[in-house]
């Protein structure tokens, strides 16, 4: 497993209409405008193999964007970006899981949409409701489900794709202590194997365990980057 | 099982945006995950599924049959069938549209958190929508027996007569899709549109049966062909005319090759607008 992760200068940009409400280029192009934001912009950094990075900073600096461009969710609209290696992400308190299809449902789905067969992620599903330990629950809609439970779902099929790069943010602190004990082994593994880790959160302590690197964003630039403690103390000294 | 992707063009597809090499390998089973999804999602599980899929032509032609018999009090020959005939095409028109314009939003959750192939989002919209005609299928074949209309060797002509209305439904998806992004608020309008062009075209009666200006202008409405095929192979066990499935087949790919490179490009800011 090498994974590695090259930004020169990336950005995302945002365009909005007369009411504020983001649009799509074309939507905009297409007349009521109403001007654009950068949710990050010009930022650059690379991660290498078997480090575990975390992104620290206030509420809208451009964390949970970052991810979704790190995850293709998004494509940035400046810069370059390069990716090496098989992407899981969590990057929703949905934990990327619809509501009205059941566990076993969104086990299927999310495997296939994740890269596996049809015939594999039927063959996988077992292996999925164990994992995730929702028991019968897995036979009902998720709409049912909490939150902590939504995130073991998605968690256990991300882990069924064998990532070399996880990505979260936030997820992981809707789980119980049993299952973040979990996340934590997984992510060791991953990132012993070579894999990279990257988290985003307001539970400092978790991401401690997960990452000896973090980046500090504020308002969507990249204000520090270096070891996890050095930053988390810088960050927490400003706020 | 890594790859390297860059992403130098900031107005590349998303495919290009990371490492998950799946879907460019695998569309089918994509396509085939996402359209079991939808009609667990739409239609429920087990045996309602298809009594909800048989009852909803069979209400809609009740609806129709009563407007023309008893409000408009005229009738015809074997009237139910010929508004089948047309009820039939229209629901996969409509209800493939109707669930295109609400394909990316409906998926937000796995949107936000995933990259996947997201041209497949209306594909997987009209086929789970096709899954749903084919279940009406027995509504014909009841309107048959019950008008006592024997089918003729024209009938086998129904898969290509079909074929011109998924065709034209697919190129209606794309830019329905396109519509549910950039106006959410516009969808209802965007759905009795096309119920005023069910009005606009020979649902209700036969094109023959329709004179002066009106038969001429309801010939540009691409709906009008379809409803008349499906009616020349099904109740008058004839051929249809050429015109008549060359023309939303043509109006579906025209629609085709202006939105797919439109939503191909927009499909890279869904995230933006619907995370939001």
């Amino acid at each position: 497993m090498n994974a590695a992760i090259h930004a020169r200068g990336i950005g995302i940009r945002f365009l909005f209409d007369r009411d504020r409400r983001p649009v799509t280029p074309m939507r905009a192009r297409l007349g009521f405008g109403g001007g654009e934001a950068w949710g990050f912009h010009d930022l650059s950094f690379s991660i290498g193999p078997g480090e575990g990075v975390a992104l620290i900073g206030p509420s809208g600096s451009g964390k949970t964007t970052l991810l979704r461009a790190l995850a293709g969710v998004v494509s940035p609209d400046a810069g370059t970006l390069t990716v090496q290696g098989r992407i899981a992400s969590l990057l929703s308190v949905e934990a990327g899981v619809m509501a009205v299809l059941t566990g076993r449902e969104n086990a299927h789905l999310l495997g296939v949409l994740a890269g596996l067969s049809r015939a594999e992620a039927d063959a996988r599903v077992e292996d999925i409701r164990e994992r995730s330990k929702l028991g019968e629950h897995f036979e009902r809609p998720v709409l049912s489900y909490s939150q902590g439970m939504r995130a073991r779902l998605g968690f256990s099929v991300a882990e069924e794709i064998k990532p070399d790069i996880l990505l979260l943010d936030e997820v992981h602190e809707a789980l119980d202590h049993e299952f973040r004990n979990f996340v934590q082994q997984r992510a060791e593994e991953i990132l012993a194997a070579g894999g990279i880790v990257i988290a985003a959160g307001h539970d400092h302590p978790m991401l401690e365990r997960l990452c000896g690197r973090a980046l500090h964003l504020e308002r969507g630039t990249l204000r520090a980057d270096g070891p996890f403690t050095e930053i988390q103390q810088a960050y927490l000294a400003q706020v | 099982m890594s790859e390297t992707v860059d992403l130098e063009d900031p107005g590349a597809t998303p495919a290009a945006a990371s490492g998950v090499p799946a879907q460019r390998e695998r569309p089918l089973d994509v396509l085939i995950a996402l359209t079991r999804s939808d009609l667990r999602a739409r239609y429920g599980r087990g045996a309602s599924q298809l009594v909800k899929w048989v009852l909803e032509p069979v209400a809609l032609v009740g609806v129709y049959l009563l407007l023309r018999v008893v409000i408009f009090d005229r009738g015809g020959h074997a009237v139910g069938l010929s508004i089948a005939c047309s009820i039939v095409p229209f629901q996969i028109v409509l209800l493939s549209t109707g669930s295109a314009m609400n394909c990316v939003s409906f998926r937000e959750p796995i949107l936000l958190n995933m990259r996947f192939n997201r041209m497949l989002l209306p594909l997987s919209s009209l086929l789970t929508e096709t899954l749903a005609f084919g279940a009406s299928f027995g509504l014909l074949a009841l309107m048959m027996i019950l008008y006592g209309v024997a089918p003729t060797w024209w009938i086998l002509l129904l898969p290509v007569v079909v074929a011109a209305t998924v065709a034209l439904a697919i190129g209606i998806a794309y830019p329905a899709a396109l519509v549910g992004v950039w106006f959410p608020d516009a969808r209802l309008f965007a759905i009795q549109f096309l119920r005023i062009l069910y009005f606009a075209a020979p649902g209700l009666v036969a094109l023959s049966e329709i004179h002066g200006r009106a038969h001429e202008l309801f010939k540009l409405n691409p709906l009008t062909g379809l409803f008349e095929a499906y009616r020349d192979i099904i109740l008058f066990g004839r051929a249809p005319s050429f015109w008549m499935l060359l023309y939303p087949v043509g109006v579906g790919l025209v629609l085709l090759l202006i939105f797919v490179p439109i939503y191909r490009r927009e499909q890279n800011h869904f995230a933006k607008v619907i995370g939001a």
